[in-house]
């Protein structure tokens, strides 16, 4: 008998562990390579789980519902006399999609063929033999999942060379009780230490730079750190004592876990508000003119098989102020104390679901037809509420926009997706009184409210930006002239 | 009070004890008539008499092999050695005897004695007067190592010594002997054994000195402050037993320790401190612990300012410790 463990792959982004959502096998089941095991979630995505190898299972470690870390040995192979997988290396695959919602909706991937899956989107790769570390890598061991991920561009993972942070004692131990891979903080003292306000700024910087859904991939904390990483998971903890909550007795209270896409939304709120200087700016936008044009396209657009709603107006005139004020669409990378102008028009849509709120973004805004716009609107949407959204989809965002809908109120003071420095909110359009010409007449009006880091963007750039596409949007034909 | 100088105070401790204790006897090579070339030991001849104060032969071994058969028989000698430059040759007394008596005799035969001996460079005395020999006798257990830095310390410090039930080296840093003034209580009092003393708070950098080096360590600490760098700066009196919480204590807070002393650097008392540092107070260090020392050669007589570790080379070490 030739015995092979499984062990949970790492799936990148920063994931440490995930949850049992279910399992595809059972122990004295023969599999077959590629064949799904078992579904997993984390705290960014449900991650289905092929088996590497073609085996008969003779173990399954943890139940539906367990928490399991990276690295834990999942299944236990019996591979049989000369069986194993192709040559020696192990080809599992891991197929991730962001869901929404808090009861897993697995992908149907599990029996689609690799091409398939390649089509769907598989946003992270795993490999099922992961060695801890490799001669000649000192302490950094690239994760399948980091390769697979599409590098964000304004974070780029340091590595101390030889793997081997150079730091006096005190400095080794606040890394250590902060939980800080000194390998991994770029160092900014004499002959290349690593000093105290390096590490105190890399766990801030960690804690800031998880833009669009993605976990920090600088920190992943130090595997010997002691403690739980509670610093690894943002702002919780870091700073401050933790609240602790007094139990009010049996039946009086539910307590359910606080992870997943709750506890990313938690820690992303927290370290924008703690982060960027909120101002918030508010105005209203007569929106007649857009108000008849859309119903002019309508028909043609749903003919070609899209609705189109006045989101992507609007998108269209965001892009055009941001051409317009590039600082709006910038992003301060703290590390190395430059502010980054992005000459990309990604815009997250903030789009509620069931489990909570999930931004994907819409790429390259700039270049996409209003059209193109609302169909890719329309897919991250839908995709978004049934839980099939893929990494990517979550990431690269520049500027964030957040329909408040009918619900939303007179105005709002909408939290910054950091390290973006603005979001746009768009209130539902009323019908109201407007003077025009001297008359009283019935408008269709909107409010918007935007919110800036005033780090940033000054008070008159963020008004003179609201103001460029509250006119686009009042007098929506000069948007042609951008076309 | 009165002010006096370290020469002035020892000889008053001296006096003290001798009239408190008939059982102190004093011996060494010209202590007597002469009292003492450095005239510590003056006029007490005349007080006590030629019993109570002994001019031996040139002879380190003799006196203080001397001073140990009378420590054995319960007398309570303090044996002068002239130069500590001559006190090799009663190394292997103190060494091999003086230090081990308690040992070899299960605490029925303590061999207790204060050996004074003046200590350290600085008076243009060349290779035989200037040198510092205190790590031989904190290497040696069984020994107690002193080293004051003013006359009030010395005075309490020497008649704490001699009421010590072990044997001590009494080093008397010479270059001071007259220039350190300080107010002298009268009469009895004691300065407790192992105990340093701040004699400068500060919260970025702590420098350890002892004896005369103690006033160039002061006087670096304040030109370092010049550069906005706050030295705190300990002074050891008591070299063995070390105080070593007083300077955890200060490690823990500064992060950063400069240890000045005159002797060579190589396995010189500093090592050895830098060694407890490393090992009570590692994960607070800032920067790596710094000697500033005697150079590793004889001690010369035409380059004496450039050997001593005085100010200019301390200040220079404070400065790099605290930027490291």
């Amino acid at each position: 008998m030739s015995r092979y463990e499984f062990k949970l792959p790492d799936i990148g982004e920063g994931v440490t562990e995930g949850e049992i959502v279910e399992w595809n096998v059972s122990v004295g089941d023969l599999v077959q390579e590629d064949q799904p095991l078992l579904e997993v979630m984390t705290d960014k995505a449900t991650v289905t789980i092929t088996s590497p190898k073609k085996g008969k299972i003779v173990e399954r470690i943890g139940d539906k519902g367990q928490i399991v870390k990276v690295h834990a040995t999942l299944v236990v192979y019996d591979l049989g006399e000369g069986a194993g997988g192709r040559g020696g290396a192990a080809t599992g695959t891991a197929t991730a999609t962001a869901t929404g919602t808090a009861t897993g909706t697995a992908t149907a991937t599990g029996t689609a063929t690799a091409t398939e899956k390649r089509e769907q989107g598989p946003a992270a790769t795993a490999v099922g033999d992961i060695k801890e570390s490799l001669p000649g890598m000192g302490a950094y061991v690239p994760t399948a999942g980091a390769v697979a991920s599409p590098p964000r561009s304004a974070v780029v993972e340091y590595q101390a060379p030889g793997g081997k942070a150079l730091a006096t004692p005190a400095t080794r131990k606040l890394a250590r009780d902060l939980g800080v891979n000194l390998a991994r903080v770029r160092p900014s003292g004499d002959g290349g230490r690593v000093t105290k306000d390096d590490v105190r700024g890399f766990v801030a910087q960690s804690q800031h730079g998880t833009a669009g859904g993605g976990a920090s991939a600088e920190f992943r904390g130090d595997s010997r750190a002691p403690g739980d990483g509670s610093v690894a998971r943002g702002g919780t903890g870091a700073t401050r004592e933790k609240v602790s909550i007094p139990s009010a007795g049996e039946g009086r209270e539910e307590r359910v876990p606080f992870r997943g896409l709750r506890r990313r939304i938690a820690e992303k709120m927290q370290t924008s508000k703690n982060t960027a200087a909120h101002f918030t700016f508010v105005e209203e936008c007569d929106c007649t003119a857009l108000k008849a044009l859309r119903e002019r396209l309508k028909p043609k657009t749903e003919a070609a098989g899209v609705k189109l709603s006045y989101l992507p107006f609007i998108a269209k005139a965001v892009v055009a102020a941001l051409k317009k004020h590039p600082i709006v669409n910038s992003a301060l990378d703290e590390a190395k104390d430059e502010l980054v102008y992005r000459k990309v028009y990604n815009l997250g849509i903030a789009v509620a679901t069931e489990a909570g709120l999930i931004v994907p973004v819409v790429k390259d805004a700039g270049n996409r037809s209003l059209v193109s716009i609302a169909r890719e609107i329309e897919r991250l949407s839908t995709a978004a509420r049934a839980g099939k959204l893929a990494l990517e989809d979550l990431q690269g965002g520049t500027f964030t926009i957040t329909s408040l809908g009918a619900q939303g109120g007179l105005f709002a003071t909408p939290i910054i997706n950091f390290p973006e420095v603005a979001i746009l909110g768009v209130h539902q359009m009323k019908q109201k009184p407007v003077v025009r010409n001297g008359q009283i007449v019935i408008g269709d009006v909107m409010l918007l409210s935007l919110s800036f880091d005033h780090r940033i963007v000054d008070g008159h750039v963020g008004a003179a930006f609201a103001y460029d596409v509250i006119a686009l949007l009042e007098d929506p034909d000069v948007l042609l002239l951008d076309l | 009070m009165a002010q006096m100088n370290m020469v002035q105070a020892i000889n008053d401790a001296l006096r003290v004890e001798m009239r408190r204790d008939p059982r102190v006897v004093i011996l060494g090579e010209d202590v007597g008539k002469v009292g003492g070339v450095f005239r510590v030991t003056q006029g007490l001849i005349e007080e006590f008499g030629e019993d109570r104060v002994i001019d031996t032969p040139l002879s380190e071994g003799g006196i203080i092999g001397a001073a140990a058969g009378m420590a054995l028989y319960g007398l309570v000698p303090v044996p002068e050695i002239q130069f500590s430059d001559f006190i090799f040759p009663a190394f292997d007394q103190i060494v091999s005897e003086v230090a081990k008596f308690r040992y070899r005799s299960g605490g029925e035969y303590p061999c207790k004695m204060v050996i004074r001996t003046p200590v350290g460079g600085g008076i243009r005395g060349g290779h035989y007067h200037s040198q510092s020999p205190e790590a031989y006798f904190i290497h040696t257990p069984g020994l107690k190592v002193v080293c004051p830095s003013n006359p009030t310390d010395a005075k309490g410090l020497l008649l704490a010594s001699i009421r010590d039930p072990d044997p001590i080296l009494f080093f008397e840093p010479k270059r001071i002997y007259r220039a350190a003034r300080s107010d002298v209580p009268e009469g009895d009092y004691t300065v407790p054994l192992s105990v340093a003393k701040v004699v400068r708070p500060g919260t970025h950098v702590t420098i350890i000195a002892w004896g005369a080096m103690l006033y160039e360590a002061i006087e670096a600490a304040n030109q370092a402050a010049g550069q906005g760098i706050d030295s705190e700066v300990i002074d050891l009196r008591t070299l063995w037993p070390v105080d070593l919480d007083t300077i955890i204590e200060s490690v823990k807070k500064t992060g950063r320790v400069v240890i000045v002393h005159e002797a060579p650097k190589t396995c010189g008392f500093g090592g050895e401190l830098v060694a407890l540092i490393n090992e009570k107070a590692f994960l607070h260090l800032e920067a790596p612990p710094v000697r500033v020392t005697g150079w590793d050669t004889p001690f010369p007589y035409t380059l004496e300012m450039d050997y001593l570790p005085l100010a200019a080379r301390i200040l220079p070490a404070i400065v790099e410790t605290a930027k490291y």
